[in-house]
């Protein structure tokens, strides 16, 4: 196996391509940033898809609700659940299904606002750090992103256990159970955290790192591929609040 | 130049070493014994009497294993380096691409994409080895009608396992060891965009493996690999294991695939446009960007189904409201792409070697290119071809067939450029011909029972038997399984420096060509005398049929075993092959053999596509 | 070195060949393996399945028929290193272009038939049929006759009436397929799935499921039997006395 001896740089950086200019590795890295993302918004499409499914099968347009609620499907037999709930039958000893009121969009809107906050924090530290090359400040405000994100990690728990379940007996013991809400609800807010938790961990290497020196105001383009992905789990949130919000008003 | 940083840096790494010593053997300690932990933390802190405990305790473990193998790989140096600011210098980066460590390199964390390339031939052949002891076992069982080699509980887990492993084996077939070992070359680049990751992806499909495995050991499943709600609540703690596997190896094809269209996105050396590109590049950036797309509902669904039967959601439990359809719907939004993910990187190579082989162009480049971004772009609008029967949405039936058959005007583009390409040509019959004309044959069988079902009168017959079965087998065993034989007799050279010992690949083609035929077909005619699939037993209509097929699956692996020798003898002992044994124009085979490791000293400029045979190549 | 512009009747032949093969086999071996055919949905599967073998096998025969020709005419005899091939052909817009279009009209073909098949299955229900309740559970079926509160493990059906069935099931998802009838579909828990069709033939059938539904899914088999109508309105008062 041989390996190439020669000198790494010449005066002129002629060394046969081993040694790429930062611009290059930073377009790549882009694309590649860019790439996860796509495939990031797969995932929350995904999402959607299953919280607008189960609503319309459950409600025929309505969340669970104790009054007025649409029993009966469009193929006119009841819901299950609810045919368990009225005569406990389904082979369900004793079922007592708790239904609950449609919930609003909660601390949606503001997990999703602050998150974004936060990835406009970052990128004006990025434009500030590729304009003033002052890496301290970049650090600093790059303390506060994460900060920021620590704090809407608190409000992202909180929703989830605001999250109601219903009471489902099996097998004579009486357990907890999520309705289909609710487990739509639980699995958006936990990706939800998922990625703050990614947020926090890059809002933590960007402050270190810039005031180690690893991103120098040469080297500001690294905050801007954290940026990119930021911004987006800001722009996600907010998708997905809209969405929910808006399908709860018109429906 | 160096800063104070990189000074320190340096210091830091050569002083340290702990890092450097990290290999398989600290993978798995670290992940048993932080899967151990997990446990542990788990069992202590929960409710040992609510009905999700094992579920809870098991799915623990789990991340404790994955969590613990990456750290013990040294796959999470990585991020905590870029987090504390203590980046690789230039000679770390040519210590972890295995820089004077020789064979020791193939157990660890290596960023070189031929290790890489090399480590993914070593895992496809552990899960099909794997996969198919269950598929004997399978086949074994059902021999004779009331047959009792195994007993139905672990046949029926075996049919999900063997589903499974399979279907890694084969999304890794073709794209693990050569859209690794080849592609980079191909592109004139001195390594894939992001090494690290590369190392990263081959890792974790281990740690994934592992998982997949270890469902065998704590009393398995009773549904098919598709695992379906509500059946999955039944499943005892093997279905969290199978989850978890698959949530892992998305990770792995997630980074894989964003590393193989980076790559050739940015990395192609100067002149080499994408018109210049080989086919076999275009096709393995095209699987990728269709996995990228696809896997994520993969790992969405698998962990709502973790999520019923972990935390009591229920996405697809009827008594809360939720609903199996909704599993079904989002698993076959990733199913339908994923078949062509694993079909496209087989048939990309077959046009390499169908050009090479024949000695002349590939026929119709464009409509190559064309063939498979129509088959990408149309597979994501077919999905539910596999609901005809299950009740859900009749009304979308007529759309869905119409998605469905239309694929098959891309598909059968293939053949027109396979075709165009041996056509009046001087064809070379070496062993990577031979698994090209065995493909030829049993692809157009695949296809075209693949019609049948696309029509719903036939699906509602066919639908659940092993018509179906004895199709995608075709397509799976038959046609992909072939390209990814003959891509491995084509690019061993370039690995080994030796030829796949001719005689003992002859004898495997024939084994297994005409093991497949037997299997299959007597399969198919098991399937119109109605037999179902994933039946442990079966009645005396189907017995002659189900002989003959598991006589044709022994011949099968009989073909593989000899095939596994040949691979291994040929190793250190085939014949010589020099750097380029097929007289070939694409870069790879411009390089030594084995090639140095940043393939190129200095990197070559393009200015023409490989496909231009001209004399003095024969004579060089 | 190939030949100039060898002829090329030898695909001809060939493809007509096969095609005849093919053809034959599509007419004769579809209905011999399948079982009986008591509908007119089975009837029409199998026709289709026919119709699909015989538009198959030209495209086959002719696949087959140059990859032989290619082995016997254009392989390099010979150890020496092959030189390039004499045609160095890289396009030819006509012939993909026809390729495209024949395999366009195929598809267009296959997609009219099987469209007007479905049709035709789902067409009406007439005026009154007999509704059977089908409940799937682990590992068995139970049907059930609403109107007459009868219910029974096996099924029996009147000939020439069109039957109706409202399909659940308790536990897991279940395939209910009448393999005599061309019929399938799932029966779900916590909903209901419909299907229907005429018996047109007296005997008996076999009900398979096919959906993997646990252990013993292999053993989850019964028959049923079409029988005339007046001795289905005799099975059916005798039941109602027994339950």
């Amino acid at each position: 196996m041989s390996i190439d001896t020669h000198a790494e740089h010449d005066a002129h950086g002629h060394d046969g391509g081993h040694h790429e200019p930062p611009e290059v590795v930073d377009g790549r890295q882009r694309m590649a940033i860019w790439l996860f993302i796509s495939g990031d918004a797969i995932t929350l499409s995904a999402l959607l898809f299953t919280y607008l499914y189960l609503r319309g099968v459950n409600t025929g347009g309505h969340w669970m609700s104790m009054v007025g609620y649409p029993t009966v499907g469009p193929n006119g037999h009841s819901y299950a659940w609810y045919e368990a709930a009225l005569n406990g039958s389904a082979g369900l000893p004793n079922p007592q299904v708790v239904m609950q009121a449609p919930l609003s969009a909660g601390l949606n809107w503001l997990v999703s606002i602050l998150t974004l906050v936060s990835g406009l924090v970052v990128w004006a530290a990025e434009k500030g750090l590729r304009a003033t090359k002052n890496a301290k400040t970049f650090s600093s405000l790059a303390w506060v992103a994460t900060a920021l994100v620590v704090v809407t990690m608190f409000f992202t728990l909180k929703q989830m256990h605001s999250i109601p379940a219903i009471f489902v007996a099996i097998n004579d013991s009486q357990t907890m159970s999520y309705t289909a809400y609710a487990s739509t609800m639980m699995v958006i807010t936990g990706s939800g955290l998922v990625h703050l938790a990614i947020l926090a961990f890059l809002g933590v290497g960007l402050a270190i790192r810039s005031a180690r020196g690893a991103i120098t105001g040469d080297k500001w383009f690294q905050a801007r591929l954290v940026r990119l992905f930021w911004v987006w789990v800001g722009i996600s949130g907010i998708i997905a609040s809209a969405v929910t919000t808006t399908i709860n008003t018109i429906h | 130049m160096t800063t104070t940083l990189e000074h320190t840096a340096a210091v830091a790494t050569e002083g340290g070493g702990l890092a450097r010593k990290q290999n398989f053997l600290t993978a798995m300690v670290g992940g048993v014994v932080f899967a151990w932990l997990a446990w542990y933390l788990a069992h202590h802190f929960l409710d040992a009497s609510s009905r999700n405990y094992s579920d809870l305790v098991t799915t623990a473990l789990t991340f404790g294993w994955i969590f613990g193998f990456w750290l013990g790989i040294g796959a999470l140096n990585g991020p905590g380096r870029w987090l504390i600011g203590a980046d690789h210098t230039r000679a770390d980066d040519l210590y972890y691409a295995g820089e004077n460590q020789g064979r020791k390199r193939y157990w660890k964390y290596c960023t070189d994409h031929k290790v890489v390339g090399v480590q993914y031939i070593v895992m496809t052949a552990v899960l099909l080895g794997a996969g198919g002891i269950l598929a004997m076992a399978i086949r074994t069982e059902l021999i004779v009608p009331g047959n009792h080699f195994v007993n139905q509980q672990v046949y029926n887990g075996f049919v999900a396992v063997h589903g499974m492993l399979m279907i890694l084996a084969l999304i890794v077939a073709v794209a693990g060891p050569w859209a690794n070992f080849v592609v980079p070359i191909m592109c004139g680049a001195r390594d894939m965009a992001f090494p690290r990751l590369n190392a990263l992806s081959l890792w974790t499909l281990v740690g994934a493996a592992g998982l997949l495995l270890s469902v065998l050991a704590v009393g398995s499943l009773t549904m098919g690999w598709v695992v379906l709600a509500p059946i999955a609540d039944q499943a005892g703690i093997g279905m969290d294991f199978f989850a978890m596997a698959i949530i892992v190896f998305t990770v792995s094809t997630t980074v894989a695939g964003i590393n193989t269209i980076c790559t050739v996105m940015t990395m192609r050396t100067k002149g080499m446009s994408l018109a210049r590109l080989p086919i076999f590049v275009w096709a393995s950036m095209i699987a990728a960007a269709l996995g990228l797309y696809a896997f994520p509902y993969f790992s969405l669904v698998e962990a709502q189904t973790l999520m019923d039967r972990t935390v009591s959601t229920s996405f697809f439990v009827a008594d809360g409201g939720g609903t199996g359809w909704l599993q079904a719907n989002l698993f076959w939004l990733m199913g339908h792409p994923e078949v062509y993910v694993i079909l496209l990187p087989a048939v990309g190579a077959l046009f390499e070697i169908a050009s090479v082989m024949a000695r002349k162009p590939v026929f119709s480049f464009r409509t190559a290119i064309a063939g498979m971004t129509g088959l990408a772009g149309l597979s994501i609008l077919v999905w539910a071809h596999h609901m005809f029967t299950t009740g859900w949405a009749p009304t979308l039936g007529g759309p869905f067939m119409l998605t469905t058959e239309l694929i098959s005007i891309p598909t059968g583009l293939f053949f027109l450029v396979i075709i165009g390409t041996i056509w009046r040509g001087n064809i070379w019959m070496k062993l990577p011909t031979v698994w090209l004309f065995g493909f030829i044959f049993n692809f157009i069988i695949a296809g075209i029972t693949g019609i049948y079902l696309s029509d719903i009168p036939i699906d509602n017959q066919f639908h659940g038997t092993v018509f179906v079965t004895a199709h995608f087998h075709y397509v799976f065993v038959g046609s992909v399984l072939f390209g990814a034989i003959a891509a491995l007799a084509f690019w061993y050279p370039k690995v080994t420096g030796r030829f796949l010992d001719e005689t003992m690949g002859r004898i495997s083609f024939w084994l297994v060509f005409l093991g497949v035929q037997v299997t299959f077909l007597a399969m198919f005619v098991s399937g119109f005398k109605g037999m179902p699939r994933r039946y442990s037993s079966y009645s005396m209509l189907f017995e002659h049929a189900n002989f003959v097929t598991t006589i044709g699956a022994y011949m099968i692996m009989s073909g593989m075993l000899v095939l596994l020798g040949a691979v291994v003898r040929s190793w250190n002992h085939g014949e010589p092959s020099g750097p380029n044994p097929w007289h070939a124009n694409s870069l790879e085979w411009m390089v030594p053999t084995p090639p140095p490791l940043e393939n190129f000293d200095v990197l070559p400029v393009i200015t023409e596509d490989p496909y231009n045979y001209r004399e003095e190549l024969v004579r060089s | 070195m190939t030949p100039k512009k060898e002829k090329l009747t030898g695909i001809y032949i060939s493809t007509f060949i096969m095609t005849v093969l093919g053809v034959v086999i599509g007419i004769y071996g579809p209905s011999r393996l399948m079982p009986r055919s008591m509908s007119d949905n089975m009837h029409l599967s199998i026709l289709t399945i026919v119709v699909f073998t015989v538009a198959a096998a030209p495209v086959a025969a002719g696949v087959y028929a140059v990859s032989l020709h290619a082995l016997r005419h254009w392989t390099h005899r010979g150890d020496d290193v092959p030189a390039p091939a004499a045609d160095q052909t890289r396009e030819h817009p006509v012939l993909v272009t026809s390729w495209v279009l024949a395999s366009t009209l195929l598809t267009v073909f296959l997609l009219v038939w099987g469209l007007g098949a479905l049709s035709v299955d789902n067409g009406g229900v007439g005026r009154n049929p007999l509704v059977v309740d089908v409940t799937g559970q682990q590992w068995l079926w139970t049907f059930s006759y609403p109107g007459s509160n009868v219910q029974s493990p096996t099924l029996v059906l009147p000939e020439g009436r069109t039957v109706e069935f409202h399909i659940t099931a308790l536990d897991v998802t279940h395939g209910f397929w009448i393999a005599n009838m061309g019929v399938q579909i799932d029966a779900n828990v916590g909903t209901t799935t419909e299907i229907h069709t005429t018996p047109n033939a007296l005997g008996t059938f076999d009900i398979r499921c096919t959906q993997f539904c646990g252990l013993n899914h292999a053993y989850m088999v019964t028959t049923g039997t079409v029988v005339t109508k007046d001795k289905f309105a005799q099975w059916l008062a005798s039941q109602s006395t027994k339950a």
